[in-house]
């Protein structure tokens, strides 16, 4: 494929999501996108959008290492983290099982039936992953709920000394059985990264098969009755529900204090999915940003979102604030003027960051409310009872495919799998070959 | 008994007064004792290492 020269923003590595086989590969722009294109001698040219707009990838990478020659030839069949990798374990994603109460047209993890792994080997696992007064374990799946001993699990991650215990759920069993959720609760859960693509039940027949709206929300009460966080997760798809960024973000801050935030999760094209992407069937992280920004009306946008510290900038954003009981939404992360994402942060700051925002504060953890004069919101005491118990967060996490997959962003990834006694980067271990299915 | 503060350099007994701190962009208050002509604030180290850390860590990015 000819370039202009000066066309070539970056070059880094990656693979031909026919074969798998590593190849070079370069960044591209080409008017306002930038694209990541790749040549297989068996299977031809590639060319991947990676960030479309204005918004300036330079400014938005600046200071991150380029990939160089340091790479594994290998990478990402070598996986087991190697001594390429840069980054340390912010969270393990662990599945407890394959099995699901949904078929959705969009899944990073297949799904499926058959016999479920035992209880006995999952305590094993655990007892491999968890680092006492560290670890912070997605359980995963499958729909972990399916397991009537997942509370069993929960409890003994907990004794383990796991830190921070996210479950991901679709939130059907979270909504039918508050049992179930109380369960969780007393066995140590800290939050629920929750399946919630959008406002309006057309998005769930498009994405899910079913009406899911009132599901998700009675998901949300039951869990905010028995104090477990609520981070929402939208699955981001051109042309189902990026028009509703907005009304998602208004919606959990109208569930504060239940709900802890968004999680945006542009769509990706691994596991389950329709059919091989075209460049119009994607979703840059530079739109999501754009769109935040146009969507809440200023409320979230560039001048409060950082690029990701932990892992590559181009792999996600987070941005901190407090929903104030006065309807002020205040943003915390103040990135500077280049939106530059220059300061490194450690696995550990990582995890406590996001682990403190995304957990309900116990009650001993918060001050008192203040009597009315006082109780203003800049009063000191006051502001930090909000703080606590108000904080709300935007963030958002771009995983790769066979065909945007960079080893530069791989090498940086702090989202772990662990499987088969082995810790791989997330978008490693759910890489899908050969054109979906 | 209560203790008395006495600014070291003006010799004034401290006052509680509104007192404003700025921090990251954010004006917060809270009461201090203060000293009537200097103006100087007594902050305790149950406040610095207690409500004031929180508040930091409350404000500060990662």
């Amino acid at each position: 494929m000819p370039y202009l020269k000066d066309h070539v923003i970056g070059k880094t590595r990656s693979i031909c999501p026919i074969c798998g086989r590593q190849l070079p590969a370069q960044r591209v722009r080409r008017g306002e996108d930038i694209l990541l294109e790749k040549s297989c001698p068996e299977h031809g040219d590639f060319s991947t959008v990676i960030w479309r707009g204005r918004l300036n990838i330079n400014s938005w990478t600046c200071g991150n290492e380029p990939l160089g020659d340091d790479y594994n030839p290998n990478c990402p069949y070598d996986c087991g983290l190697c001594r390429h990798h840069i980054s340390d374990t912010c969270c393990v994603l662990y599945e407890v099982t394959r099995r699901c109460n949904l078929h959705c047209s969009f899944c990073f993890a297949e799904g499926g039936a058959g016999e479920d792994i035992s209880i006995d080997k999952i305590k094993r696992d655990i007892c491999d992953i968890v680092r006492p007064g560290q670890t912070f374990l997605q359980l995963s799946g499958g729909e972990p709920t399916v397991r009537d001993d997942l509370p069993e699990i929960v409890a003994y991650a907990k004794a383990q000394g796991c830190k921070f215990l996210q479950l991901n759920s679709n939130g059907l069993r979270l909504a039918e059985d508050e049992q179930f959720v109380r369960q969780l609760a007393e066995a140590g859960l800290s939050f629920v990264f929750l399946q919630f693509d959008g406002t309006r039940d057309d998005i769930y027949r498009k994405l899910r098969g079913r009406e899911l709206l009132e599901i998700k929300k009675q998901a949300i009460d039951n869990c905010g009755k028995h104090h477990i966080g609520v981070t929402l997760v939208p699955t981001l798809v051109p042309g189902v529900n990026t028009n509703d960024i907005g009304n998602i973000v208004r919606f959990g801050i109208s569930r504060v204090p239940y709900v802890r935030g968004v999680h945006f999760q542009p769509v990706s094209y691994f596991g389950r999915y329709p059919a091989p992407p075209a460049n119009e069937d994607r979703y840059t992280l530079s739109e999501l940003v754009a769109d935040l920004g146009q969507q809440t009306n200023g409320m979230v946008n560039i001048t409060n979102i950082a690029p990701s510290h932990c892992d590559h900038p181009l792999c996600g954003f987070h941005s901190s604030f407090i929903a104030m009981e006065d309807g002020r939404f205040i943003a915390l992360t103040k990135p500077d003027s280049e939106g530059c994402c220059c300061g490194v942060t450690t696995a550990e700051q990582n995890r406590e960051y996001i682990g403190r925002r995304w957990s309900r504060p116990d009650e001993s953890e918060i001050p008192a409310a203040v009597p009315s004069e006082a109780g203003e919101p800049d009063d000191l005491d006051e502001f930090l009872r909000q703080a606590k118990t108000r904080a709300f967060t935007v963030t958002a996490m771009a995983f790769q495919d066979a065909y945007n997959l960079d080893i530069e962003r791989i090498r940086r990834c702090s989202l772990h799998v662990y499987a088969d006694g082995k810790f791989m980067p997330f978008c490693a271990h759910y890489l899908t070959l050969g054109g979906g299915q | 008994m209560e203790r008395k503060l006495v600014c070291a350099r003006c010799g004034k007994t401290l006052e509680n007064k509104e007192t404003y701190f700025a921090y990251f962009g954010h004006q917060l208050h809270t009461d201090l004792p203060c000293c009537p002509q200097c103006g100087q604030v007594y902050v305790d180290k149950e406040l610095a290492e207690g409500k004031m850390r929180n508040t930091e860590a409350e404000l500060e990015d990662k």
